[in-house]
């Protein structure tokens, strides 16, 4: 038996279960009003099993044949698959934990968690294969894409384990998982992106060789951004870096001008690969973040 | 190798090296600790703004504070040498005495606020720490006492001690003793160099030959002598010499007349309004101001009633100068005192009109009861050697032929002793053995009876009005009626040649009628006629009572009572009466402690008269247990009960030690022979090696300083 259909009762895990399955459950059911049918149609019909006629049932799907032998109405029924495969790499490096001192609201990782959680529904909804993949400086753990809908279980008890901690390293994760991806499916990356490497060009270069469709979730609390600190301030790594003592004063101006100039590398790169990028602070609205995916995916689709 | 600062009180300024440090105590942030995810991108952004490198604010600090510091001590101008500290103490081994001046001279106030003796107690207490193990020393007072107060076997700690907590005494200075015991005590030690040093202010009293001990040729002490007088804040401009109580007698309203006679020290500044204040019982009566031409003693007289006859005891102040101790002067005063009078009758007569004493006795106390407060008593010549004339204030002599064998040697010691003598001359008298035996005692020496015919004027007296204090009363119709009186014998008397004496009434030929001289302590007074009728119309004069009365009060005034044992400090107190040994006696002393003196069969009762004040002596009113009394002084907590006050008596310090003149260097080296003696004034002890020769440190200091501060302000405009 796959271990990962055994969940561990802990109860915090099933808590942060519930909850992340509420809070995504109730984002794409509020955004898909009225876009309910999948975009990707099933191309592969496989028998799977008889079943009594129910007034309801399409008729074409009676197995006239069964009609004529037992004189009873039988539908048949498909296992239906999909097109899609999508696999969602979570970063769940130590930089992910960051938890602010005086923001109450969301936390980076629990930001990360809901949105992941809610795309994996959306996908399920659409009856498309999903998959989890947690890293940090290697895969931390991994659950093959599935359409099942209650394989949408697992996923949410994979985010809710998530706990961070390690070092970031994509390209050694990418590297090594990019062989065992299915083509021309889909990967997802949610990951802060705050790593010393200076090879992510080049990952997603080959992620696109691959032709893989790449969607990259860059999410950052909005500190990391600003860097609002003030006095005289020890910062300890939540990875591997050397502490740092200084008055965020003396080097705001810089740290601000070296993110932004980051999250702008990221963005030519994506926008040159044909990757779809998208920059969110976990002070914006979740809703907003998938609805920019949706959008981006029916442009896509109707291309 | 030494290190000095001229101006030491800038050191404190060292203190506000702590202001920056506090600064930054109280400024520093709380550091904080975040766990942050970007923190290699903080990393290099801080490289990146490397140029605005953190200000090392602890090097800031260190650098305010040496700045502070540094300039602290180039205001305290450290002058560094490479020799040691003055010479006082040398360098090979040595025996040493240190004699510290501790007489009232010494209690002068210094421009800081302390007295000399403090300054000199506060300079031995710094030398003595740096004396070398092989260095023998000891210490002794320079006072009248020349009290050891070291010595050679003794710890130096507990005399550091010692010293540094004791105030100079009041006594005057002995530098002879001092010096003397120093001598021997540095005989007693086997060191090869031996020294005496001084801590003095060079006061001129004390440096008396008489003193000193005689130096040989062969004597190789080493004198140095410290001058501390140039410490003093001011002169000592004036001191009180004497005060003297007595009484307007013969008059109703009891008044007291206080003379205090103040002196000008000054050879050349004059004193203008000095005030002068009488104090009796911690009570302030009157203040007067006098002025004082240089060198002279001035009287200012004080009086006030005393209507209750109770004792008076207080002081006259003058205001201050650069002297206290001398400044006060304390008396006590007992009014109206019964006045015991030996009348003794040489020619007694069994009619009692016709006795010698007769008209003596009924003047002095009219009504029989002790009305004038004096209280004669009669007695023959053959009674005489059964009393103690000790026990009488006065002894009146009335027409005595001749006294008993060797009575005039015991009437001698009387009067030296402060008893006054009258002696009246008459028929009976024996000019020979006057004048042979009572040679010491007579200013005069009795020549021949001068008698008037009958049928001739008689003498009288040439009164004219007198200031004499006995007689100043006889004035007006009193001084007509004295006039009057008739003398038919008198004795005429040629003054001694020896003898000093003055003649306060003279009768019309121009012989004395009265010779009145001093004799140590005493009084003796010559009448040259008699006291009753023989020669004279006299004792039935109405003024013949007040006369005699007059002559008796004043001179049984000067007898030495209790309390006119006006004593010097240090003085010790002696018997002032018969018949004390035996009782237990009681000493209250100025600060209130009480003793009880040991008990003696000496003159001398009481030596703890160390400090100026009043002292009371109290006796018990029964001996319980006579003879019980312990060989040795005792501190008694209270008086027990069954004292009586039996008088008080003053001690002041002797104004001797006031003169501000000092002893120069050439005198001091004519007392001390061929003595090797040198003379330091302090300040040059406090600079040690004069400056001049050691190396100013002020500049490199102020130099450093602005480097300091140079490099600071570098460092801060950098951030």
């Amino acid at each position: 038996m796959n271990p990962q259909d055994t969940f561990e009762y802990d109860p915090q895990i099933l808590a942060r279960i519930s909850s992340l399955k509420l809070q995504a459950m109730g984002l794409v059911e509020g955004i898909l009003t009225g876009h309910h049918r999948s975009h990707h149609k099933g191309s592969s019909v496989e028998f799977a099993e008889y079943k009594d006629y129910t007034p309801g049932d399409e008729i074409r799907h009676i197995d006239w044949k069964v009609v004529g032998k037992t004189d009873k109405y039988h539908v048949k029924q498909f296992e239906q698959t999909t097109n899609l495969k999508c696999t969602i790499l979570f970063d769940a490096s130590g930089s992910m934990g960051y938890v602010s001192s005086h923001d109450r609201g969301l936390s980076k990782i629990d930001y990360a968690r809901t949105l992941v959680a809610a795309l994996s529904f959306l996908l399920l909804k659409q009856f498309d294969a999903v998959g989890l993949t947690l890293f940090n400086d290697k895969v931390v753990s991994h659950i093959p894409p599935r359409s099942k809908p209650s394989h949408f279980q697992h996923l949410l008890h994979g985010l809710a384990s998530v706990e961070p901690g390690g070092v970031t390293r994509i390209q050694d994760v990418i590297g090594g998982l990019v062989e065992r991806l299915p083509g021309r499916s889909m990967l997802i990356l949610v990951s802060d992106l705050l790593t010393r490497e200076k090879t992510l060009e080049h990952t997603l270069r080959l992620l696109r060789s691959r032709e893989l469709e790449v969607i990259l979730f860059q999410v950052l609390h909005p500190d990391e951004v600003s860097l609002p600190f003030a006095g005289d301030i020890v910062f300890e790594s939540l990875e591997d870096d050397p502490s740092v003592g200084l008055d965020p004063l003396d080097v705001r101006e810089e740290y601000r001008g070296e993110i932004q100039r980051q999250i702008a590398h990221y963005r030519i790169i994506c926008e040159s690969l044909g990757i779809n990028y998208v920059f969110l602070e976990t002070s914006t609205p979740l809703e907003q973040g998938l609805s920019y995916f949706l959008l981006k995916r029916k442009s896509q689709v109707k291309q | 190798m030494s290190l000095q600062f001229l101006s030491p009180i800038y050191l404190l300024g060292l203190l506000a090296a702590g202001i920056p440090v506090l600064i930054h105590l109280l400024t520093r942030r709380q550091q904080k600790h975040i766990r942050f995810s970007a923190v290699y991108l903080l990393s290099q952004s801080r490289q990146r703004s490397i140029r605005r490198s953190t200000p090392n604010r602890l090097l800031l600090l260190l650098l305010r504070c040496l700045a502070i510091l540094c300039f602290s001590l180039a205001l305290a101008h450290p002058i560094f040498s490479f020799t040691g500290p003055q010479s006082l103490l040398p360098e090979s081994p040595s025996a040493t005495v240190f004699i510290l001046d501790d007489s009232f001279s010494m209690s002068a106030a210094t421009k800081t606020g302390g007295s000399l003796f403090h300054s000199a107690a506060e300079k031995f207490g710094t030398l003595a720490k740096s004396i070398r193990k092989e260095t023998s020393y000891a210490v002794v007072s320079g006072s009248a006492e020349a009290r050891v107060w070291k010595g050679w076997a003794d710890s130096g700690e507990s005399v550091g001690k010692l010293i540094s907590g004791s105030v100079a005494s009041f006594q005057t200075t002995s530098m002879g003793r001092a010096i003397a015991e120093a001598v021997h005590l540095l005989d007693e030690t086997s060191q090869p160099e031996k020294r005496i040093v001084i801590f003095t202010d060079l006061q001129k009293n004390g440096w008396t030959q008489g003193d000193l001990p005689e130096f040989s040729s062969g004597d190789s002490y080493k004198i140095q002598i410290v001058d501390f007088s140039a410490l003093q804040a001011q002169p000592n401009r004036a001191a009180i010499e004497s005060v003297s109580v007595d009484q307007e007698f013969l008059t109703n309203t009891r008044i007291v007349r206080v003379r205090a006679e103040t002196r000008n020290l000054s050879k050349t500044q004059p004193l203008a309004q000095l005030a002068v204040s009488l104090w009796t019982h911690d009570k302030k009566l009157s203040e007067g101001m006098i002025d004082l031409p240089s060198q002279t003693l001035v009287a200012r007289d004080f009086s006030f009633p005393q209507p209750g006859g109770e004792p008076v005891e207080g002081y006259v102040e003058i205001q201050e100068d650069g002297l206290m101790p001398d400044n006060r002067r304390y008396f006590t005063f007992q009014p109206d005192q019964t006045i015991k009078v030996l009348v003794v009758d040489g020619d007694p007569k069994t009619v009692e009109h016709q006795s010698e004493s007769f008209y003596v006795e009924r003047a002095l106390n009219p009504f029989s009861v002790a009305l004038s407060n004096i209280e004669p008593t009669v007695s023959t010549l053959n009674e005489l050697p059964q009393r103690t004339i000790m026990d009488y204030s006065v002894v009146i002599l009335c027409n005595v032929r001749e006294l008993p064998l060797g009575f005039e040697i015991e009437l001698e010691r009387y009067v030296l002793h402060g008893g006054a003598l009258l002696v009246a001359l008459g028929d009976q008298v024996d000019p020979k053995y006057y004048n042979e035996k009572l040679g010491s005692l007579l200013p005069v020496t009795l020549e021949t009876i001068l008698t008037v015919p009958p049928d001739q004027d008689a003498f009288h007296f040439a009164l004219e009005e007198s200031g004499h204090r006995a007689l100043n009363v006889f004035t007006g119709q009193p001084l007509l009626e004295m006039r009057d009186i008739q003398f038919h014998s008198i004795y005429d008397v040629k003054p001694r040649e020896d003898a000093a004496s003055s003649i306060p009434m003279r009768f019309s030929n121009g012989s004395p009628a009265l010779v009145e001289s001093d004799l140590g302590k005493g009084k003796i007074l010559l009448f040259t006629s008699s006291l009753d009728r023989d020669w004279n119309n006299f004792p039935i004069q109405p003024t013949f009572l007040p006369w005699l009365q007059r002559w008796v009060k004043y001179s049984a005034h000067s007898l030495e009572s209790l309390s006119h044992q006006d004593l010097l400090v240090s003085q010790p107190l002696k018997r002032w009466q018969e018949g004390l040994p035996g009782t237990t006696l009681f000493v209250q002393m100025p600060g209130g402690k009480i003793v009880r003196p040991p008990q003696s069969t000496d003159e001398i009762l009481f030596r703890d008269t160390t400090h100026p004040g009043v002292y009371r002596v109290y006796q018990m009113a029964k001996e319980e247990n006579p003879g019980a009394q312990e060989p040795v002084e005792t501190v008694v907590p209270a008086l027990p009960e069954g004292t009586e006050l039996a008088g008080t008596f003053t001690v002041n310090v002797d104004t001797g030690e006031s003169d501000p003149e000092k002893i120069p260097l050439a005198e001091i080296q004519k007392l001390l022979g061929n003595l090797d003696v040198e003379l330091i004034p302090v300040d040059e002890l406090d600079k040690s090696t004069a400056p001049q020769e050691g190396f100013p440190f002020t500049t490199p200091l102020l130099l450093l300083v602005s480097g300091f501060l140079f490099w600071e302000g570098f460092l801060v405009r950098r951030e």
